[in-house]
């Protein structure tokens, strides 16, 4: 079977390594909250957050049973965060640590097996919803006033009185000798019986997690007591399960004699039966998984990294990206240099032009390994768009915009999570449960999620919109009202102060817990993740016709596409996207209005010109119309000319926000949006076309 | 230079007298200034304050009317980009063309990194205590408001700057 449908295995690695990385910081956190004793609400958040984020992303692979694993843990987790101040969580840590070393032995299983069989992780799952329904049970007692339950019940099932009746069966299972760890594999084989019976007692009862009972299994074998209608069904489980030598019915009213009586003389002894001789070649590719999954998670860690994305500190390709500028620029000072002047170096010029070629390509790979286009997140929306239709049954149209923009790695990073949550609000929340409520509003039946990007003054706007039932402001202050959110009073929020709360953390208004939404955790990422890189995300909607969350980000490091133009020594970018084109004109095609201002007419419309010499108050020698070259730029609802000295040329820059001390003063009100180092080094300031024109 | 410079230390000691008589010879160093010329007055700025010394490169001027005259613009410094102050034009007095002598000191603060570009740099000093001399309270020369404190070295006196308010306090630049 292959490991993921077809398509998705460029995303394999990235997502093994995202999951891994989030379970390590899972584990981090648990193993700090242990030690302080107490979850604070933060931790909680957070646990949510990755907890939530592996779900997704593992539903989005078809990782079926890493998913329903993750949902049961956020469950856990939900029941946690409802109700703080619970008196004893200890038995949660032992649960997720556990989930979370499975999780990472599953997702080792996925990376280094060929063939890779989803491990069942049921066991752990029903010992989760056991867990959860203790806390559920125990926040219950808390909120009736009344004890906890039992202490000590543990992670154990809860388990009625011990009444052997003839429905029970006791067995005693034998390992085969030498399979060590015998006690970890009486407790698979434990939760492997217990999916077909009750059961009600074992011993040795703590083999989960006393090792030394090991070498008591391996003498006196694993006794276990169950309550099954059909008992052959479970017998036959038992002989299947792995490592198994024998097993044996004992006589439930004289345990105390059975155990003496090891010779292996015992009634019914038709059940007897040597466990099928299985080859190991015939058992590998069909069980492997659970027992591999138990030893990863045994001796965790020891699995072999071998993953084809590492993650680099920014910094350090920060400080690469500098020194790959150093070296151009030194490289120019060394080929250029004036004492070569007159010089006749046949050979050095050779070697400069080698030189010169390889740093080309160092920067190009520098800036591409900074650089990603937005395609990659974007495409991932496609299969949970396509995934949800299904589940939910809503008709959607995704449509993708702008994907070819390209920002900084690490605003990628930072948005995919956000980016999986819009869309499933969009999907979950956004689009009308029924078709016919499109209907009687007058949409399309078939809803419509739009995922743009573009670069717009300065920073790269995403925008997420649906045309689904908007966002009810009152709903919103309702529920924001109930959990205690208002900062202010009620009537003193306006209609999109409202809505904008529901990217507070805890916020849901979705009444039911879904598998997509609800939790209210998915906002909560939204907006931390996108405030990670400095951006901002506002929520526009009108009820009944649809909600746009709009996500700007300062381009700080984008790469833009631009137009080198100078104007008296000084050289500006103007972004390429701005430009309709450039001409030469003469001065007699320049109309002069009363107050000194110059339009031009092209093709019937009358374009004002800016110079941008007199704009910027720069001296220069260009200012016949003959001379020099005019720009249209175009901005939404407005086109100027811009009249320049001269094209230098087209070019990929890397945009850089001005020094910090030049914060005090309104540099973008004035039309610049930043600046970039070229090639030679010099400075090219980067204009803001909008604010050019407006002010 | 450096060797010059002990010298003049060392005359200083034997030569001064008065209130700096009672302090012993070795007296420890407290702290090292960088000296420079701007017209003609040597000026000082505290060596951790100093990332490094370049000449005059191309200035790009950002183009902006709120910003005071004596920011020439930005410079490309590795790859970073900092702004320049003409120190000359900070203090109000006349600009001159940069010549093969003028120099970039850039200062850090802050983590804020900006040019000082100053007529000459010339020396290192080590100093100590004894050469700290007070700093007249009132004083109309326009430029006190940046001096943190003045030495008194036996080959003159150097003002040193109080980088804080050199970069940071325009507003009461003139």
């Amino acid at each position: 079977m292959a490991k993921v449908e077809p398509g998705m295995e460029a995303m394999l690695d990235t997502y093994l390594f995202e999951s891994s990385t989030l379970l390590e910081q899972l584990d981090e956190i648990l193993l700090r909250t242990e030690q302080a004793g107490s979850f604070t609400d933060e931790d909680i958040n957070e646990i949510f957050r990755i907890m939530h984020t592996v779900k997704g992303s593992s539903a989005m692979m078809g990782f079926e049973s890493l998913q329903k694993l993750a949902h049961k843990g956020e469950d856990m987790f939900f029941l946690i965060r409802e109700n703080t101040n619970l008196p004893d969580t200890s038995f949660v840590y032992d649960l997720v640590f556990r989930m979370s070393d499975l999780f990472k032995a599953e997702i080792d299983l996925i990376q280094t097996e060929d063939d890779y069989v989803p491990t069942d992780f049921s066991n752990i799952i029903a010992e989760l919803e056991n867990g959860a329904a203790m806390l559920s049970g125990e926040a219950q007692a808390i909120e009736n006033g009344t004890a906890p339950p039992v202490p000590g019940a543990g992670s154990q099932p809860a388990q009625p009185a011990k009444s052997f009746d003839k429905d029970c069966v006791t067995i005693r299972v034998i390992f085969e000798h030498g399979a060590e760890m015998e006690n970890l594999r009486a407790f698979l084989l434990l939760n492997k019986i217990k999916e077909e019976a009750d059961v009600l007692d074992c011993s040795p009862a703590d083999v989960e997690n006393n090792p030394e009972t090991a070498a008591y299994i391996a003498e006196h074998g694993f006794r276990i007591t169950f309550k099954a209608e059909d008992k052959e069904n479970v017998f036959k489980t038992v002989e299947n399960a792995l490592n198994v030598e024998s097993y044996e019915v004992v006589d439930n009213k004289t345990p105390e004699k059975e155990k003496a009586a090891d010779s292996g003389v015992v009634e019914d002894s038709e059940h007897r039966v040597n466990a099928p001789q299985k080859k190991p070649a015939e058992k590998e590719p069909a069980a492997a998984a659970p027992p591999a999954a138990a030893n990863a998670a045994a001796q965790h860690g020891g699995g072999s990294g071998k993953q084809s994305i590492i993650s680099v500190n920014l910094v350090k390709l920060d400080q690469l990206h500098d020194i790959v500028g150093e070296i151009i620029t030194t490289e120019s000072m060394v080929i250029s240099n004036p004492e070569l002047d007159g010089l006749q170096l046949e050979s050095f010029h050779k070697a400069a032009r080698e030189l010169r070629k390889l740093t080309d390509e160092l920067q190009d790979t520098v800036m591409s390994i900074r650089m990603v286009p937005l395609s990659g997140p974007f495409q991932k929306m496609n299969r949970i768009v396509r995934d949800m239709k299904m589940k939910l049954g809503k008709d959607v149209d995704l449509v993708i915009e702008g994907e070819t923009t390209e920002v900084d790695k690490s605003i990628v990073d930072n948005l995919n999570d956000p980016l999986m949550h819009l869309v499933r609000n969009c999907m979950d929340h956004g689009i009308e449960e029924h078709a016919e409520d499109r209907i009687t509003r007058g949409k399309n039946t078939k809803g419509y999620i739009k995922l743009s990007a573009a670069n717009a003054s300065g920073e790269v706007i995403i925008t997420v919109s649906d045309d689904g039932g908007g966002i009810d402001p009152e709903k919103v202050l309702d529920k924001a009202e109930r959990n205690g959110m208002l900062t202010k009073p009620r009537n003193e929020y306006s209609e999109r102060e409202a809505q904008n709360l529901i990217t507070l953390p805890g916020f849901s208004t979705n009444e039911e817990v879904t598998e997509y939404s609800g939790r209210g955790v998915g906002m909560d990422v939204v907006k931390q993740n996108i405030e990670k890189c400095g951006g901002t995300v506002v929520v526009e909607s009108k009820v009944g016709v649809g909600t746009s969350f709009i996500i700007k980000i300062p381009l700080t490091l984008a790469i833009i596409e631009g137009m080198e133009i100078e104007v008296g020594g000084t050289i500006f970018t103007i972004p390429i996207s701005m430009i309709k084109q450039s001409f030469k004109v003469t001065s007699d095609q320049i109309i002069r209005d009363t107050q000194r201002g110059e339009m031009i007419m092209i093709r019937g419309v009358c374009y004002p010109i800016m110079r941008l010499h007199e704009r910027f108050n720069i001296p220069s020698d260009v200012t016949n119309f003959e001379d020099g070259i005019l720009l249209l730029v175009e901005t939404e609802n407005k086109s100027v000319c811009l009249f320049s000295d001269k094209l230098i040329g087209e070019q990929q820059v890397v945009v850089k926000p001005f020094p910090p001390y030049f914060g005090r003063y309104n540099i973008k009100a004035g039309g610049l949006s930043g600046c970039t180092i070229m090639g030679d080094g010099s400075i090219a300031l980067i204009v803001d076309v909008a604010n050019l024109i407006e002010n | 230079m450096s060797e010059a410079k002990e010298i003049a230390i060392s005359k200083q000691n034997v030569s001064s007298g008065g209130k700096n008589a009672i302090r012993t010879e070795k007296e420890s160093e407290i702290t090292k200034v960088l000296t420079f010329l701007i017209d003609e007055q040597v000026y000082g700025i505290e060596i951790p304050y100093i990332i490094e010394i370049i000449g005059v490169p191309k200035i790009t001027r950002v183009p902006c009317f709120e910003i005071p005259d004596f920011i020439k613009g930005i410079i490309n410094v590795r790859s970073k980009v900092v702004p320049v102050v003409n120190v000359r034009a900070c203090f109000g007095k006349e600009e001159i063309e940069y010549d093969e002598r003028a120099c970039t000191i850039i200062v850090s603060h802050d983590n804020v990194s900006v040019g000082l570009i100053v007529d000459e740099v010339l020396d290192v000093l080590s100093v100590s205590e004894k050469h700290i001399a007070e700093t007249p309270e009132l004083n109309h020369v326009n430029n006190n408001k940046f001096i943190d404190y003045i030495l008194e070295m036996n080959d003159g006196i150097k003002l040193v700057l109080d980088i804080q308010k050199l970069i940071f306090d325009h507003d009461v630049a003139y």
